[in-house]
């Protein structure tokens, strides 16, 4: 990077406002020719809104923007794009049954772009040749379901190239990928940087950020906190800047009691995912009383249907699955929830809760037909241990009869919580991805929440993609890689996690049949 | 030959499936774009209604009465859906229920009727109706004379309109933008395309086809107006449209067998073939067929992907500004 | 000058009520600019409707004889509605429902024997009858995943084609056959005396008749309103109605819940043709100019609709709508021509529809100005 570099963006106090919070509050940033600047920040700091705020999605109630010296104030993020100015979002703006060509030629805007007739067949050698050049290699007529989620990240960043972008910015972008794909997406935007282009890279882990960029700019609750050259900075710096105190090490210390019994029994299961091709390839675990067994895994590998078997709601072709001495050996969320396994599951306003419906009947959503005088339901009881439980977990709402849907993500959590730890002993719990996209505190208190289950003696296994958070909480870590468990024999190691990721496999062996 | 039971039953598979043909390339053109229309019954009605009133006021040749007649129904058509394009699009009410409204509405409950008793237009012949394009002598050619020749100038309209709307969806820039519009409004918004826009036209040029499709049936296939005249023709092409994937050539193929099927029992009855009891089986037999297609069409459809736009009934939200 | 539309925390109780009076309101006022249109006064039409649908002598009683179909329909609708289930299809249930009950009471009021035994054997007879019209979709739809809108919607049609044959293209069982007319104008065969429902007369504009139906339509949005409040089964219907996911995750079986929601709106849309058979009629009226025209299972979805699918709503627009719909009957002719009732309907459903909007969200007019508060989702960070 050389020592006077022109300035590619610059935001001069940047101010947006959402009812009940300031997003972002007289924020600087500002990011050079050439260079891979990094945006850090925990969740809720307000990096995705700055970024949104520069690419046209959002319009700043205050605070003046300039490209290259001129200034700029897109309308819309159409304007941002013939601009030069791409992002690529956590969630992906590509419209699925297209194939990749497809995607390209509906963004293109410019020269051949400009036609009335179209043929995608056009843009095949383009994508082959930029997919060469920067390791983004995609088959330009596979439609983009049938991509892994990664290879859909790849076609986020070919459009992007595709219309010539100046600047890129990529919001989370390792979230999709095993530790090793992360390595060569680092590659790629390094040379994208040397290209004269300018990244800027959005993420909340240290270690990431350290790797890639030239510069970082830390954020905390809406505020700059300041912006500091990566090679003046070590992780412990940057984490005190980010977070403003001592990170939560509240870490798993102590494992479960010895001795303990098996209590989930999972043995050679195997199910199907939504295209009816297996999803679950001989799954075979166990998890003690009181433990908590972490599985990492990048997001398609098989967490989901996992979790679903083991809560009754996908049906599995082999195999069986065992809590204490129940046997659940057919697809029924009655009977899991009588065998005391709680399900934190990802999607909270899917299967998590009934969004259009008040906090009380959500509360009550697996436990009413305990709380009903035969048919009829017992409204009184019913609210009264919604009231309770919401004074027990505190959760801020406007009374039991509030809206779920109008919660925000962390009090939704625990509603999802407090119904699955009101419902008796909990056996088994089941959570996946649990504090995905929940602020600092918000993850605290789940983490807590967890951890206190463990400590009363319930199964614990926790599904996520955040590394982070297995490492932090786990007794034992299992991965899962295309339907396939495997062990990892050093917890400490995140090369050996990241190669079991991967698919490989050192020294010891899987715990999957084959 | 061209006598026998199978070709006159061909040839009038396609005039009577070109009302349906008319009114499911509107509907495939909406929903293509996200929007659901249920109300495609209510708008046929009023296009007929009102394309026959045009008929019978204006003084002129036949030609020019029956052309500014099919713009006046399709005129018609659109304004009705332009109701609903508003309810939905802008103002975000439930598809389902503003379609039904816009049935009762139009339909042989409402405006339909109004007008065309107010209008006194009841029992009585259209002035001007559609006949034959093509000379009687090449209408006697076996087979394709009566299939394809015997038909009126409707009928050949409807076939470019298939061919067109095929090119139109799969190798323009504006189809491509429609069918991002009806996939995915989020990633076409990104892209810069108006999804509003793009919703309000086509739904409203969908109502346009759905008026053509009635007026077939007032001027050229009966040529009178009665209440109710489509006898929930709309319905059937709604279900076409699923029948045929959302491809306009696959609706023609189906248009032209439920039209088939209408023209069974008079043909049944002309020839004194008593096939079984009466005309309660064949005058139910479109709507029993159209359950039995809809049935067999929608459970495979869930494991092959093929099929409805993904953004098909639901309102489109843009985060905010 | 910026308009936003941002979704309400809560939403207020009186919106509720004012936003379908407000719908209506505003309805008429548009249907008078089509009166106008069309060459008619509006002021003298409505005063011509209100007149005929509630002043008139013996117009309340005309008005409950349309009214009653109606609630059956409009709770019908409600019923399923409520779940996201949309049963287009009362208007063929009730139809079904008067075929039944019609037999049951023509068989079995034949024999002799204690009335009250003969009618409940039309409830439940008629009950029946819509239960198995209604089951055709719901079994589709619970076990093909066939969209129940289009089949509900296409079996109207067809029972509408098996009512006409039962008395117009048959010799059967339902047809008189006896009698000087009978080959000269197809009817059904009238009902045996202990076969007619009673009604009860109320003391006041020259003695209004209510219907034994109408007491029926009351019970029926007693039971539904107890049912969906207060029960299990409605409970989880209503959780499958929001979202199916959670649902199952509630161990809702699903398939189950779909048949028996149908079931409970075929039946009520059933008692309501067993109602019209036993009320009215008092045979079978297959004449396609006859119960066929009036169109009630889909004015009972405009009802439904506005009443905000509540049981004892539904009752209350059902005999406003059913004032409408006997003015519409009454006057039609040439000062009052028909197709005004559905056109009127439309309308009002469509405002009910726009309105609908204001009770969810709040619109805010504003100046992009810097620290206006603006709108809705909670940003990701």
């Amino acid at each position: 990077m050389s020592a006077a570099a022109e300035t590619a963006v610059s935001m001069v106090g940047i101010t947006k406002r959402f009812p009940g919070v300031v997003a972002n509050d007289r924020v600087d940033f500002e990011a050079t020719v050439g260079e891979v600047h990094a945006l850090l920040g925990e969740n809720g700091a307000g990096k995705t809104t700055l970024s949104h705020v520069l690419t046209g999605l959002y319009r700043a109630d205050e605070g003046r923007i300039s490209l290259y010296g001129r200034p700029v104030a897109f309308a819309a993020p159409r304007e941002a794009i013939d601009a030069g100015v791409c992002m690529v979002h956590q969630q992906f703006r590509l419209v699925e049954r297209f194939t990749v060509a497809e995607n390209l030629v509906l963004g293109d805007r410019r020269g051949a772009g400009r036609s009335f007739r179209i043929d995608p067949s056009a843009v095949e050698s383009q994508v082959r040749d930029l997919g060469e050049r920067y390791r983004l290699p995609v088959d330009p007529h596979a439609r983009i379901w049938q991509l892994s989620v990664g290879e859909q990240q790849r076609v986020e960043i070919l459009n992007a190239l595709y219309q010539d972008a100046k600047v890129l910015i990529l919001d989370e972008p390792t979230s999709v990928l095993t530790p090793d794909e992360a390595a060569t997406l680092f590659e790629t935007l390094r040379q994208m940087a040397a290209e004269g282009r300018t990244v800027i890279f959005i993420s909340h882990k240290l270690h990431e950020v350290m790797a890639v960029s030239d510069r970082v700019t830390v954020l905390r609750a809406g505020r700059l906190v300041g912006t500091v050259r990566t090679a003046d900075a070590t992780p412990q710096s940057l984490a005190s800047l980010m977070v403003g105190r001592d990170i939560e090490t509240r870490r798993r210390t102590r494992g479960p009691q010895s001795g303990s019994a098996d209590v989930l029994k999972v043995e050679n299961l195997w199910a199907d995912g939504d295209r009816g091709t297996p999803a679950l390839k001989g799954v075979s675990f166990t998890v003690r009383e009181g433990e908590v067994v972490a599985v990492a895994g990048v997001a398609g590998n098989g967490q989901r249907e996992l979790a679903e078997a083991i809560t009754g709601l996908r049906p599995c072709t082999k195999g069986t699955i065992r809590v204490g001495d129940e046997l659940l050996d057919h697809a029924d969320p009655r009977a899991s929830f009588d065998a005391g396994v709680g399900y934190v599951p990802e999607d909270r306003l899917g299967t998590g809760v009934a969004p259009n419906l008040p906090i009380s009947m959500n509360l009550e959503l697996r436990s009413f037909r305990n709380n009903s005088f035969g048919p009829l339901l017992r409204l009184r009881r019913m609210r009264a241990s919604a009231q309770d439980a919401i004074d027990r977990f505190e959760i801020k709402t406007s009374g039991t009869q509030m809206q779920t849907a109008q919660l925000s993500g962390g009090n939704l959590q625990k509603v999802v919580i407090a119904r699955e730890f009101s419902s008796g002993k909990l056996t088994v719990l089941v959570a996946a991805s649990p504090t995905r996209g929940l602020d600092v505190a918000a993850v605290e208190t789940v983490h807590s929440y967890l951890l206190d289950a463990a400590e009363s003696g319930t199964a614990v296994l926790l599904l996520s993609e955040d590394l982070d958070e297995i490492l932090a909480l786990n007794d034992r870590i299992l991965v899962m890689y295309e339907g396939r468990l495997s062990e990892v024999g050093n917890r400490e190691s995140i090369e050996e996690i990241g190669l079991r990721m991967a698919g490989g496999a050192p020294g010891s062996a899987p715990l999957s049949g084959s | 030959m061209n006598n026998s039971l199978l070709i006159v039953l061909i040839a009038s598979g396609v005039a009577y499936g070109t009302p349906l043909l008319y009114a499911a390339l509107g509907e495939l053109l909406a929903e293509r774009s996200g929007v659901l229309n249920l109300g495609v019954e209510g708008m046929m009605l009023v296009g007929a209604v009102m394309g026959f009133w045009t008929v019978q006021r204006l003084h002129t040749t036949t030609a020019v009465a029956l052309a500014v007649a099919i713009g006046v129904a399709a005129l018609a058509g659109a304004v009705m859906a332009s109701i609903h394009a508003f309810l939905v699009i802008t103002l975000r009410a439930s598809q389902i229920v503003s379609g039904l409204a816009l049935t009762i509405f139009a339909g042989v409950y409402g405006l339909s009727s109004y007008l065309g008793n107010n209008l006194n237009l009841a029992d009585q012949p259209a002035s001007h109706t559609f006949s034959a394009f093509f000379p009687s002598s090449m209408q006697k050619w076996p087979i394709v004379g009566p299939i394809v020749f015997g038909q009126n100038v409707l009928v050949y309209v409807s076939w470019a309109c298939v061919a067109l709307i095929s090119l139109y969806l799969s190798r323009t820039r504006p189809g491509l933008n429609l069918r991002a519009v009806g996939e995915s409004p989020a990633a076409a918004d990104t892209m810069g395309i108006n999804v509003t826009a793009y919703r309000y036209a086509h739904t409203i040029v969908g109502g346009a086809f759905a008026g053509i499709g009635g007026a077939t049936v007032t001027l050229a296939i009966t040529p009178q107006w009665v209440d109710g005249i489509t006898y929930g023709a709309g319905w059937i092409a709604i279900a076409l449209v699923i029948f045929a994937f959302w491809r306009p050539e696959l609706c023609l193929v189906g248009a032209y067998f439920f039209g088939a099927l209408e023209a069974l029992a008079p043909q049944l009855q002309a020839r004194n073939i008593r096939l079984g009891p009466t005309v309660l089986w064949t005058s139910s037999l479109p709507y029993v067929m159209t359950i039995l297609v809809l049935v067999v069409v929608s459970s495979g459809t869930a494991r092959r992907r093929l099929g409805a736009p993904s953004a098909l009934g639901v309102a489109y939200v843009r985060e905010e500004r | 000058m910026r308009v936003t539309v941002e979704r309400r925390l809560k939403q207020p109780r009186w919106l509720s009520v004012a936003v379908p009076v407000a719908s209506v309101v505003f309805a008429l006022l548009v249907a008078a600019l089509v009166l106008v249109a069309t060459g008619h006064n509006p002021l003298t039409t409505y005063h011509q409707l209100v007149y005929a649908a509630f002043l008139q002598t013996g117009s309340l009683g005309q008005t409950l004889i349309s009214a009653t179909p109606l609630a059956f329909t409009g709770l019908a609708a409600a019923a399923a509605f409520r779940m996201k289930l949309f049963n287009i299809g009362a208007e063929g249930q009730m139809y079904m429902g008067a075929i039944t009950g019609a037999a049951a009471g023509l068989y079995l009021g034949g024999r002799g024997g204690p009335s009250a035994f003969v009618i409940a054997s039309m409830v439940v007879a008629g009950c029946a009858g819509g239960v198995v019209w209604a089951l055709i979709p719901g079994i589709l739809r619970a076990f093909f995943k066939t969209n129940e809108i289009l089949t509900s919607l296409l079996l109207n049609y067809v029972a509408g084609y098996v009512l006409t044959y039962l008395i117009f293209e048959s010799e059967s069982y339902w047809r008189q056959t006896k009698g000087f007319n009978a080959t000269v104008f197809p009817t059904g065969k009238p009902l045996p005396h202990n076969a007619i429902w009673p009604g009860w007369t109320i003391h006041a504009q020259g003695g209004i008749a209510v219907p034994l139906g109408a007491g029926f339509a009351l019970l029926a949005a007693v039971v539904l309103w107890l049912l969906y409040s207060r029960t299990r089964f409605g409970f989880e219907a209503r959780v499958l109605g929001d979202s199916d996911r959670a649902a199952r995750y509630a161990g809702v079986r699903v398939r189950r819940k779909i048949l028996a929601v149908m079931a409970l709106s075929g039946a009520i849309a059933g008692l309501g043709g067993a109602s019209q058979v036993g009320d009215f009629s008092h045979a079978l009226d297959g004449d396609p100019n006859g119960l066929q025209k009036q169109g009630f299972g889909y004015s009972g979805i405009v009802v439904a609709a506005l009443a905000r699918y509540n049981p004892f709503a539904v009752v209350l627009v059902a005999f406003l709508i059913g004032g409408l719909q006997n003015a519409g009957n009454t006057l039609q002719g040439a000062t009052f021509p028909a197709g005004l009732v559905g056109v009127i309907q439309g309308i009002i459903l469509f405002s009910a529809l726009g309105g609908e909007l204001l009770v969810r969200h709040r619109i805010r007019i504003g100046r992009r100005a810097t620290g206006a508060a603006a709108t809705s989702p909670e940003p990701a960070a």
